[in-house]
């Protein structure tokens, strides 16, 4: 029988002494029933808690991490169906996969050199490729463990595509503190596998022809001592994975199998666009992928983005005035809202028009332009006294102020509002056009 | 041992909606009883829909990438959509009627019904039809066009929560669909549609368009709304069944991240592609949140949709394989 937070609340230490990582044990208690976290996270539970919360204390769907360190990533942990019932939590890792057999060491090594420094920021969050999945190449055992080594050193978690036992045993002998994940290739005997993840405490990757065959084969992996695992369903198309990933969640989420509790892990052919789609929307926790650029990451994690934001509660960031560059009294002064996304695009735009000038964020409960306006959070008089009140109003000699394009309709409002002479220009539409608007309309305008 | 994997079941149904009538070959969507794209434990009688956009006038802010696959035919409405149908493999067409707005050239009701009747001449798919947005000249466009062809089972885009009443009228007598729209939000989906039975629609001839965003421009917000009301409908309510419409080409070709060039951006990589696979990304997350009428404007767009599609519910697969 599942137990109320209070419930379990009262069967804890009570010392608040944040080992679990809450700042109370009742807090704690919460997350524990809603299955959120783990009880093994509190160190000194009672072997009476233990026994009362059981097998259903435990997420139904284990975290598992790969890798070490900062660029560690945890998947897994997720409790819902549908993200607008309690939010996904792990967002979907995105490897990269490297075929050794196509590409000389030199060229490894630039590729990483490369993929271990892409950083680009979108709303707040640092896109990254979350780790490499490394392919055994044929022949040399001392090759993979030199690569497996080399992604290491970048500080990049490591997934190891083995064909080999002897092969991934030698990676593995090299980097077994960096949490490597090993990845056998589908079809082959599990079972050495499975006795080399037991031996090093490693996450393992399960395969089998089918759903049944997977979680047996995952239950009979920790029977041999495997504790973090990600289970790789069949996909022969994008019907097939989509099946078997919906399937998957939700005997995991009803608890109908102890081997279905695992994270799941997806291959994606170069082109399989697709693919990835399906997974990051449905339940994937962790990609790795053959050949794709910039043009289908950029995708996949704003998407990734996308799905794993909580939609009650849109990012938000505090009102203030931003300078861009280094503004004088005769700089150009901006407003937009305080939604993440919309001050995001709108100062990355600022910033690339190479124009220093002010930014006035004001509060608008976190919403974007458009619908901070029709929700009455963006009227001429509410944007008036949040420049008031941000200060906005006195470092500027103009007494221009200019606002987004699609809210030209409060202009008047927002001029009288303002008053003292106070002038309002109405801005393109899209922040992608300011350039042009600095050059066309602004820079004429202060000239002449 | 076998996993027991109980198949879903649920009360309700979405609605089955017929596009098209009299010339047209009609096209019905809707009637699955089970999650989206869930084949293995639903029934699904029809498959989503694809459309390709084609325009009244040479639109003005289209990017050269949407441009291309058009060469001569932009503002040449039954041209672009013969091709589209023909060459392209549209399931239906919209036309919009993005000239008819009075910043565009503010052309007449009589203009646009001459546009639609010639892109009714030159193709049998179903056609929606989209005025320049809520106001006195959609109702006025909108119903021209609804009279003048009357039984061909136009797809009339749209009516909202604020102005309904003409664009109810005319769907009635003259035998349309229409599009209710409500943005982001199912009270106010249900609400349009509730005001839209009160005036005697009969739902099996609506279709609710929740004003999708695009990927990366708000569709954290529309693919739960639309879960939403797809669970609300297999729940059983009857007044948020109707089959979803979204457009998603007009959402996605105006965003930076396919705007900029690979030149500006080199980590962005080829501009052309990442355009398509924005479209894609963004149309395929909208079927699996619930999206049965899908309208885009790449063709290269349109054919990869397609193509997981047709695998998807290839004969004999659109009933389920339990
Ligand atoms: C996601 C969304 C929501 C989310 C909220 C998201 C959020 N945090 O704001 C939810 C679902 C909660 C929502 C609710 C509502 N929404 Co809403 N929503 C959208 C949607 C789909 C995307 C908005 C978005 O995120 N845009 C991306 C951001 C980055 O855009 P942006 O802020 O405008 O910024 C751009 C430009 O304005 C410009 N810019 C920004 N700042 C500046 C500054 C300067 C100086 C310049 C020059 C340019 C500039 O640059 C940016 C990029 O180019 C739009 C439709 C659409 N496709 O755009 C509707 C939309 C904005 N919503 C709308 C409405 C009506 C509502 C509601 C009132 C509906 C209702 N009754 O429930 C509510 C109001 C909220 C409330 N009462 O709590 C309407 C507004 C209609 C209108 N024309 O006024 C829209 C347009 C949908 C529609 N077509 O009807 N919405
Ligand atoms: S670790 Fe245990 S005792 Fe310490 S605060 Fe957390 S729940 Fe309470």
């Amino acid at each position: 029988m599942a137990l109320t937070g209070l419930q379990i609340f009262k069967l804890l230490p009570g010392t608040n002494c944040r080992d679990c990582g809450y700042t109370t044990c009742l807090a704690f208690a919460m997350k524990l029933a809603a299955g959120q976290v783990s009880l093994d996270k509190c160190p000194t539970a009672s072997e009476d808690i233990k026994a009362t919360l059981g097998a259903a204390s435990a997420p139904p769907i284990r975290g598992v991490t790969i890798g070490k360190g900062e660029r560690a990533i945890t998947v897994g942990e997720e409790t819902v169906y549908f993200r607008h019932d309690k939010t996904f939590v792990r967002p979907t890792g995105l490897f990269r996969m490297i075929d050794p057999n196509r590409l000389s060491d030199g060229e490894i090594e630039k590729h990483l050199d490369d993929w271990a420094t892409i950083g680009i920021e979108r709303a707040g969050e640092l896109f990254r490729v979350d780790g490499i999945a490394m392919i055994e190449p044929a022949g040399s055992r001392e090759r993979y463990a030199r690569l497996a080594e080399a992604i290491s050193r970048r500080g990049m978690p490591v997934a190891l595509m083995a064909s080999t036992i002897d092969g991934v045993r030698s990676a593995v002998e090299k980097i077994k503190d960096q949490r490597p994940l090993i990845v056998p290739s589908p079809g082959v005997d599990q079972s050495p596998f499975v006795a080399l993840a037991a031996e090093f405490k490693l996450p393992l990757v399960i395969t089998g022809k089918d759903l049944d065959d997977v979680a047996a084969t995952a239950v009979d992996a920790a029977k041999h001592g495997v504790t973090d695992m990600l289970l790789e369903p069949p996909a022969k198309d994008a019907r097939e994975l989509h099946q078997n990933l919906s399937r998957l969640r939700r005997g995991a989420l009803d608890r109908i199998h102890p081997g279905l509790g695992y994270p799941i892990f997806l291959r994606v052919a170069a082109g399989e666009f697709d693919k990835v789609v399906i997974g990051i929307t449905k339940f994937a926790s962790l990609v790795a992928m053959e050949n794709a650029a910039g043009e289908a990451w950029l995708p996949y994690w704003t998407l990734r983005q996308n799905i794993y934001t909580d939609p009650q509660k849109p990012l938000q960031i505090d009102p203030s005035v931003h300078s861009i560059g280094e503004p004088d009294e005769n700089a150009p002064l901006l407003v937009t809202t305080n939604f993440s996304l919309t001050y995001f695009i709108v100062s990355t735009e600022l910033d690339g028009t190479g124009v220093p000038s002010r930014l006035a964020v004001v509060d608008a409960e976190g919403m974007s332009v458009l619908t901070a306006w029709s929700a009455g959070k963006f009227s001429g008089e509410k944007v008036a006294k949040e420049l008031r009140r941000l200060g906005a109003t006195e470092h500027v000699k103009h007494k221009t102020v200019i606002i987004p394009g699609y809210v030209s309709v409060i202009s008047g409002e927002l001029e009288d509002a303002l008053g003292d002479g106070w002038r309002v220009l109405t801005g393109p539409q899209e922040a992608s056009d300011l350039n042009a608007f600095f050059r066309d309309v602004w820079q004429p305008m202060m000239n002449g | 041992m076998s996993l027991k994997l109980q198949p879903k079941k649920w009360p309700g149904k979405i609605r089955e909606v017929t596009l098209g009538a009299g010339n047209r070959q009609p096209r019905t969507v809707g009637g699955g009883n089970g999650l989206p794209l869930h084949t293995f434990e639903a029934d699904f009688p029809h498959r989503p829909v694809l459309a390709l956009e084609v325009t009244d006038i040479n639109p003005p802010r289209w990017l050269d990438i949407v441009r291309e696959p058009w060469e001569g035919l932009l503002g040449k409405p039954a041209d672009a959509a013969r091709k589209a149908a023909e060459q392209y493999g549209a399931d239906l067409i919209m036309l919009n009627l993005m000239g008819t707005h009075p910043d565009r050239g503010g052309r007449s009701p009589d203009q646009a019904a001459i546009d639609v009747e010639a892109v009714l001449d030159a193709v049998r798919v179903p056609l929606i039809v989209k005025g320049p947005g809520a106001g006195a000249k959609q109702n006025d466009v909108l119903a021209r066009v609804a009279e003048k062809y009357h039984g061909e089972g136009l797809v009339l885009h749209s009516a909202c929560q604020e102005d309904y009443k003409t664009l109810a009228a005319v769907t009635v007598a003259y035998g349309h669909v229409l599009v209710s729209e409500s943005p982001i939000d199912l009270n106010i989906a249900k609400q349009v549609d509730i005001l839209l039975s009160d005036v005697n629609i009969n739902l099996d001839r609506v279709l609710i368009d929740p004003l999708t965003g695009g990927l990366g421009y708000g569709l954290e917000y529309t693919y739960s709304v639309m879960e939403r009301i797809r669970l609300a409908a297999l729940g059983g309510d009857q007044m948020l069944n109707s089959p979803m419409i979204c457009l998603v080409g007009e959402e996605v070709w105006k965003v930076k991240e396919v705007k900029v060039s690979e030149r500006q951006e080199p980590r962005w990589g080829d501009q052309e592609t990442r355009g398509i696979n924005w479209e894609v990304a963004t149309a395929w997350s909208l079927i699996e949140a619930g999206a049965e009428v899908v309208v885009l404007r790449h063709p290269d767009s349109l054919a990869r949709v397609r193509k997981i599609l047709d695998a998807w519910f290839a004969e004999g697969a659109s009933n389920n394989t339990r």
